[in-house]
């Protein structure tokens, strides 16, 4: 790309950066906002900024928060005898979406992967040990992805809090709602046939 | 299944090809470098999903050019179509029109046994080859053989991650724990599952070292495993503290080997030449008649420049099965069209010749299809 003003060149090489972004898309933001009235783009530059300077992270779970609690913990109507634990933000927000789990959660920041640097120490399971000392509570639900790291976090997890007096267990995995058993792979299917759960009506 | 029509694009040597296989015998001639293998190489790679030669999709395409296409039509009762695509780092398998989102998903589907000169290394080289034999003979027919094996890969791999960081020190055992339990879960399966194999697979490759060597050695084929003493679970477990110093695991069913005996002895150190050639077509052989054992179907039978560096001898012997209908389709390579001809004239197969020319750098060289009949 040849570029005539540096300042066009600059904003294009930063916005390139974002996951998904190549160069040709970033042009087409960086002539979008040429396009935009000059508030709306200097609410864009603040609202970035304050991801740096003003968001923290919730003292009790680690999910993201404006304030030192996050509106779900410091939410009295939750019930704070269930902690859902989560890989990131993002799928705390996807679980939260279902509108079906009214407990609280804990983010761990991440999954285990020593491939990718990330040991236990990276993650939030001090914080998460701590917090079980602290409040006590009757259940811990891990809700991870189902791939080799989901899974690795979820052993170790398990086998930290054996010694604790707190029911663990995962969300369930198996046939997608709608899908068909014919095209599920071997192993959702066989895990699903292991671990079926009792029908009622 | 067998192949109809293959079509490549800037794959290896070859700018643009199409052919139009029968199924029967094709031979593929043409003077060296002319891509007659890379050819093979492309049936191959439809089937399972990369080259036999080369792991590395980018080294595949042809010099000066940005991608490679494969497009072949198998015929079964109805015609499946896979087209792979491998361009800008990014590979690209369709089925039927329908993108895979897990290559893994492919394989099995398509069976195909390749005869190649460099099958020689299953003998010569590391345990690694011999590893990969096994593991790609049974992934083909056991789909959560593969799941196992990729899920301990993956395990291992962060395993030894985990290790090499702590540098030595002192690990936390609970981490450890978390990786021994589930590696040795899979890896156990994988254990029983190699040994199961090797017995029922070395009673086909008995039979047919014997036809081609016509000598009366015994050959037998001895899985080597720490397994055998002890569960993988006990092995891991009692060589952490080895791990630790080395920072990666020393012990598993990745260090699993799988011994050629002739009457008792290495083949690679008292095998003759001859010998090592029968052993090594015969389990390849071998293979064929798994496959054609577990699906009832016969494989493709891929045969790579056999007449110039088998001698005469087996190579005649491969050719009393092609003429006992032992095989389904056969493809075929060699520098000389009037050898092969010399060898499967008497034969009552449909046959197909090719000839490849020298690729041009800058036009398409097609292949000249000719028919022969078969009488």
């Amino acid at each position: 790309m040849q570029f005539t003003s540096g300042i066009v060149e600059q904003a294009v090489e930063a916005l390139s950066g974002f996951p998904g972004i190549g160069k040709r898309s970033a042009l087409r933001m960086v002539m979008y906002l040429l396009n935009r009235p000059e508030h709306e783009v200097v609410n864009l530059a603040d609202s970035i900024l304050k991801i740096k300077t003003e968001l923290k992270l919730c003292r009790e779970c680690g999910n993201v928060s404006d304030h030192e609690l996050c509106n779900v913990c410091s939410n009295p109507s939750r019930n704070a005898k269930i902690i859902c634990v989560v890989e990131d933000f993002s799928d705390q927000m996807s679980i939260e979406s279902t509108a079906q789990f009214h407990g609280l959660y804990h983010v761990l920041g991440g999954l285990i992967s020593p491939m990718d640097g990330i040991g236990p120490d990276q993650l939030y399971i001090q914080a998460l040990l701590d917090r079980i000392a602290k409040n006590a509570p009757e259940e811990i639900i891990m809700a991870f992805s189902a791939t080799v790291e989901g899974d690795t976090t979820m052993f170790y997890l398990a086998k930290k809090l054996r010694e604790l007096p707190v029911r663990i267990s995962c969300i369930s995995r198996g046939i997608a709602i709608g899908g068909e058993i014919g095209y599920a792979d071997e192993i959702t299917l066989g895990r699903s046939i292991a671990n079926r759960t009792e029908y009622k009506v | 299944m067998h192949i109809g029509r293959l079509q490549l694009f800037y794959f290896k040597n070859h700018n643009e090809q199409h052919l139009q296989f029968c199924n029967g015998i094709n031979c593929i001639t043409g003077p060296n470098g002319s891509g007659k293998t890379n050819i093979l190489d492309a049936v191959y790679y439809l089937a399972n999903t990369k080259s036999f030669f080369n792991g590395i999709d980018q080294q595949l395409i042809k010099h000066g050019q940005e991608f490679f296409s494969i497009h072949g039509f198998f015929e079964n009762d109805t015609t499946t179509e896979i087209l792979v695509n491998f361009g800008k780092s990014k590979k690209t398998l369709k089925k039927n029109g329908k993108v895979y989102s897990r290559l893994i998903d492919h394989i099995g589907i398509i069976q195909t046994v390749f005869i190649t000169p460099y099958d020689i290394s299953l003998v010569l080289e590391g345990s690694e080859e011999r590893r990969r034999f096994l593991d790609f003979t049974i992934s083909q027919t056991d789909r959560s053989y593969l799941e196992q094996l990729s899920l301990y890969k993956k395990l291992l791999d962060q395993r030894n991650a985990f290790l090499k960081q702590a540098e030595g020190r002192p690990v936390d055992p609970i981490l450890l724990e978390t990786f021994d339990d589930r590696m040795a879960k899979a890896g156990q399966i994988i254990f029983e599952k190699r040994r199961d194999f090797i017995a029922e697979f070395t009673s086909y490759f008995q039979e047919l070292y014997r036809f081609l060597s016509g000598d009366a050695e015994h050959p037998t084929l001895l899985y080597v495993s720490e397994l055998h003493e002890k569960p993988l679970l006990d092995i891991l477990f009692l060589s952490r503290e080895k791990d630790r110093v080395l920072q990666r695991t020393g012990s598993g069913i990745h260090k699993d080997d799988l011994e050629f005996l002739l009457s008792d002895f290495p083949l690679k150190k008292y095998g003759s030449q001859g010998q090592i050639k029968s052993y090594v077509i015969a389990l390849k052989l071998a293979q064929y008649k798994y496959f054609l054992e577990k699906t009832g179907k016969k494989p493709i039978l891929l045969l790579d420049d056999i007449f110039e560096k088998i001698d005469g001898n087996r190579a005649g012997k491969l050719m009393e099965l092609v003429a006992r209908d032992y095989f389904g389709q056969i493809i075929i390579t060699d520098t000389h069209a009037d050898r092969v001809k010399e060898h499967l004239e008497g034969l009552a197969v449909d046959k197909k010749y090719f000839a490849l020319e020298m690729p041009v750098n800058t036009n398409a060289a097609p292949a000249q299809n000719s028919s022969e009949d078969p009488d």
